[in-house]
């Protein structure tokens, strides 16, 4: 998994052992980029669903405006749903920082972890802060809150998307959804709603990424594209 | 109806002598038969068939309940301006109990409804407007000194087929609504050991009831339901996919208010509130008012009212999604989630300030500065290194 380099530090021109660590598998970085084109899309098109900002003129045979945008947002769905699917294949067969148990804290020590890094984030003892070469607790949890938000708007999308079938096939597999939220308009406005965590997750995680890179020089960002990160070997982490 | 008439619908005669004695010709009643059989989704070649059931047909007795509602429902069933030969099978069976219709009062037509009920047991048609108050013993609710929940299980038990005509009676409607202090439910909650179908709507089309009765009388049995007990012929579609402005819709051009230019073009009401992409309604097809015209026809918004809780979930009836509630007032979702998304977009950009000044205050050497571990050099060397350069 890791490759140990023997590199003069820059700083000093101390010896410093570095080692390479793959993180993320190939599959696992596609998906993210889709992850990242398809949700782009379905908040573009889907804000136009809500709000449609601006409008046709002249004869409506000669537009099909909302027609394209709901088209667009139900490709994006699908592309979604299959990422989606082929992610909880992933969740077994990853490596052990994509597996479903990198997902949640589940030790006593991630707990307190997750206590030292927050600390960190308000500037109190960074120096700290335990290292994580895969998810810290935080991530793991708004991760994984970011994937259950996803599941609620695939199922209430499809539950919207099956009403223009009531018996068809999607109508019998999402119809329980309008039994549990209480109806369409809860479900479109659940929809509408879990929208906003989206733009609310987005600009977070994406300073926090390059917070991590610009002030940690951690390399997150390359990580998600290359795979994986070079790290100094002498420091502890607690998921090596 | 109730009281004698010239034209009683007597129990020996089949309902073709009768119309006939009535003067209704053979010619109206095959096309009457013809509509109907398509408004069921049965397809004209079964008219003649249908035409055969229903001559046959016997005076079938009806026990019609009451309960907590607003007798809208059965004004817009029972009084058209223009009766059709169904509005006439509606007069026509025999209404053994109706408190709007009927004339007596008190207890003489309680006794009538019992003898009614129990020479029939087994064979009448139930059919229940309004709901059934649960709270406090349901006291909020009494008939001859008897709660709606005693008066309708008695009535329930010898009926051969049970209708729950309107919202009141599908739900609970207007009373149903937050918090609905009665604790009104509707009458499918009450009766779990048979299907009840529901005629959805406040009030519903009085054709889906001429259409659902006559099914029965036909075929000797209920139409096929949805989910909620609502008969697929007349339930089966959403008025967005069935609405003449759907093409607006998909075209992108909306009605912004009620007066503007949009409005005069008959664009979509998707802006303006029109619930039609949530609903489940016959209202395009089969319209009002002896057919003249529908809501979204004369320029409103659909307001759902075909589906459970709309008084909650389909208002403002002016507005395409419901309200949040839950901070004293009623916020809209919108304002509550874009608060949310540029606090946590400045909450960002504060914290990179923050992380900023820290920085410049370590490279200056300040004793009170955090120091920002940079975990790709030795912790030790990093502000060193840093403040070197700087001073280099
Ligand atoms: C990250 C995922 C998604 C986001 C951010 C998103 C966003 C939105 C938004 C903002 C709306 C407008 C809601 C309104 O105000 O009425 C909407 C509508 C809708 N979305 Fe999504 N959506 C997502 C996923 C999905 C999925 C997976 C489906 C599945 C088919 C879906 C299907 C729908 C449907 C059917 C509508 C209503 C369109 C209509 O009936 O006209 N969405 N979406
Ligand atoms: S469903 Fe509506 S119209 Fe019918 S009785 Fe109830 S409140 Fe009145
Ligand atoms: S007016 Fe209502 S039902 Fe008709 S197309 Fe527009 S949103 Fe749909």
């Amino acid at each position: 998994m890791s490759v140990h380099t023997e590199v003069p530090s820059l700083s000093r021109g101390l010896p410093v052992a570095y080692k390479r660590v793959r993180l993320w598998q190939w599959p696992l970085r596609i998906m993210h980029w889709i992850v990242v084109l398809s949700v782009a899309a379905l908040i573009v098109t889907g804000f136009y669903i809500g709000t449609p900002y601006f409008m046709s003129e002249g004869q409506a045979a000669d537009h099909f405006v909302m027609a394209r945008m709901r088209f667009t947002h139900f490709v994006a769905a699908g592309v979604l749903v299959a990422t989606a699917i082929v992610r909880v294949y992933w969740l077994f067969a990853g490596n052990k920082f994509e597996r479903w148990d990198a997902l949640l804290p589940h030790t006593r020590a991630d707990w307190k972890n997750l206590w030292l890094i927050l600390k960190k984030y308000m500037f109190i003892e960074p120096a700290k802060a335990p290292h994580y070469l895969g998810h810290n607790p935080i991530q793991e949890i708004s991760y994984t809150t970011m994937y259950a938000v996803a599941v609620v708007q695939i199922l209430t999308g499809f539950y919207m998307y099956s009403l223009s079938n009531p018996g068809g096939l999607l109508f019998n597999a999402f119809g329980w959804v309008g039994i549990v939220v209480g109806g369409a308009q809860v479900a479109r406005l659940l929809h509408h709603v879990l929208t906003w965590t989206w733009l609310i997750f987005i600009p977070i995680h994406l300073y926090l990424t390059l917070r991590a890179d610009v002030v940690h020089q951690e390399s997150r960002i390359s990580s998600m594209i290359g795979g994986g990160r070079y790290v100094r070997a002498d420091l502890d982490f607690v998921d090596d | 109806m109730m009281g004698p008439t010239p034209f009683a619908w007597s129990e020996s005669e089949t309902l073709g002598q009768h119309l006939d004695r009535r003067g209704v010709t053979r010619r109206e009643f095959i096309s009457w038969c013809t509509d109907l059989c398509v408004v069921l989704g049965v397809g004209s070649a079964f008219t003649p068939e249908m035409v055969r059931a229903l001559q046959q047909v016997r005076r079938p007795s009806v026990v019609w309940l009451q309960l907590q509602e607003c007798t809208g429902c059965v004004e817009s069933v029972l009084r058209t301006s223009d009766p059709t030969i169904g509005d006439l099978l509606l007069d026509l069976v025999s209404m053994d109990y109706q408190h709007t219709l009927m004339a007596g009062a008190g207890d003489a037509v309680e006794a009538a409804k019992a003898t009614a009920m129990e020479e029939n047991f087994g064979q009448y048609l139930l059919i229940v407007t309004g709901s059934v108050p649960l709270e406090d013993d349901g006291i909020y609710l009494t008939i001859g000194g008897r709660t709606g929940l005693d008066v309708l299980g008695e009535a329930a038990e010898g009926a051969a087929a049970i209708i729950a005509v309107g919202a009141c009676a599908h739900w609970g409607s207007v009373q149903a609504a937050r918090p609905n202090p009665t604790g009104a439910v509707g009458i499918d909650r009450i009766i779990r050991d048979r299907p009840v179908v529901n005629i959805a709507g406040c009030p519903p089309i009085g054709d889906v009831i001429t259409a659902t009765v006559v099914h029965y009388l036909t075929f000797g049995a209920m139409p096929a339901l949805d989910g909620q007990g609502r008969p697929l012929f007349a339930y089966g579609a959403r008025i967005h996919d069935q609405c003449p402005r759907r093409a607006n819709f998909d075209a992108g051009q909306y009605v912004q208010k009620f007066d503007d230019e949009g409005a005069r073009k008959a664009w979509c009401l998707y802006e303006v509130g029109c619930k039609g992409p949530a609903c489940f309604s016959p209202c395009p097809i089969f319209q009002w008012n002896s057919h003249t015209d529908w809501p979204i026809g004369a320029g409103h918004p659909c307001i759902g009212c075909t589906e459970r809780n709309f008084w909650d979930t389909m208002t403002p009836f002016y507005e395409r999604l419901p309200n949040v509630v839950g901070f004293g007032v009623e916020r809209s979702a919108d304002v509550i989630g874009a608060a949310l998304a540029l606090g946590a977009a400045a909450g960002v950009g504060a914290h990179a300030i923050a992380t900023g000044i820290q920085r410049s205050r370590a490279r200056d050497g300040d004793p009170g500065a955090v120091v920002l571990p940079v975990v790709s050099t030795p912790p030790e060397k990093n502000l060193e290194s840093d403040r070197e350069e700087s001073d280099g």
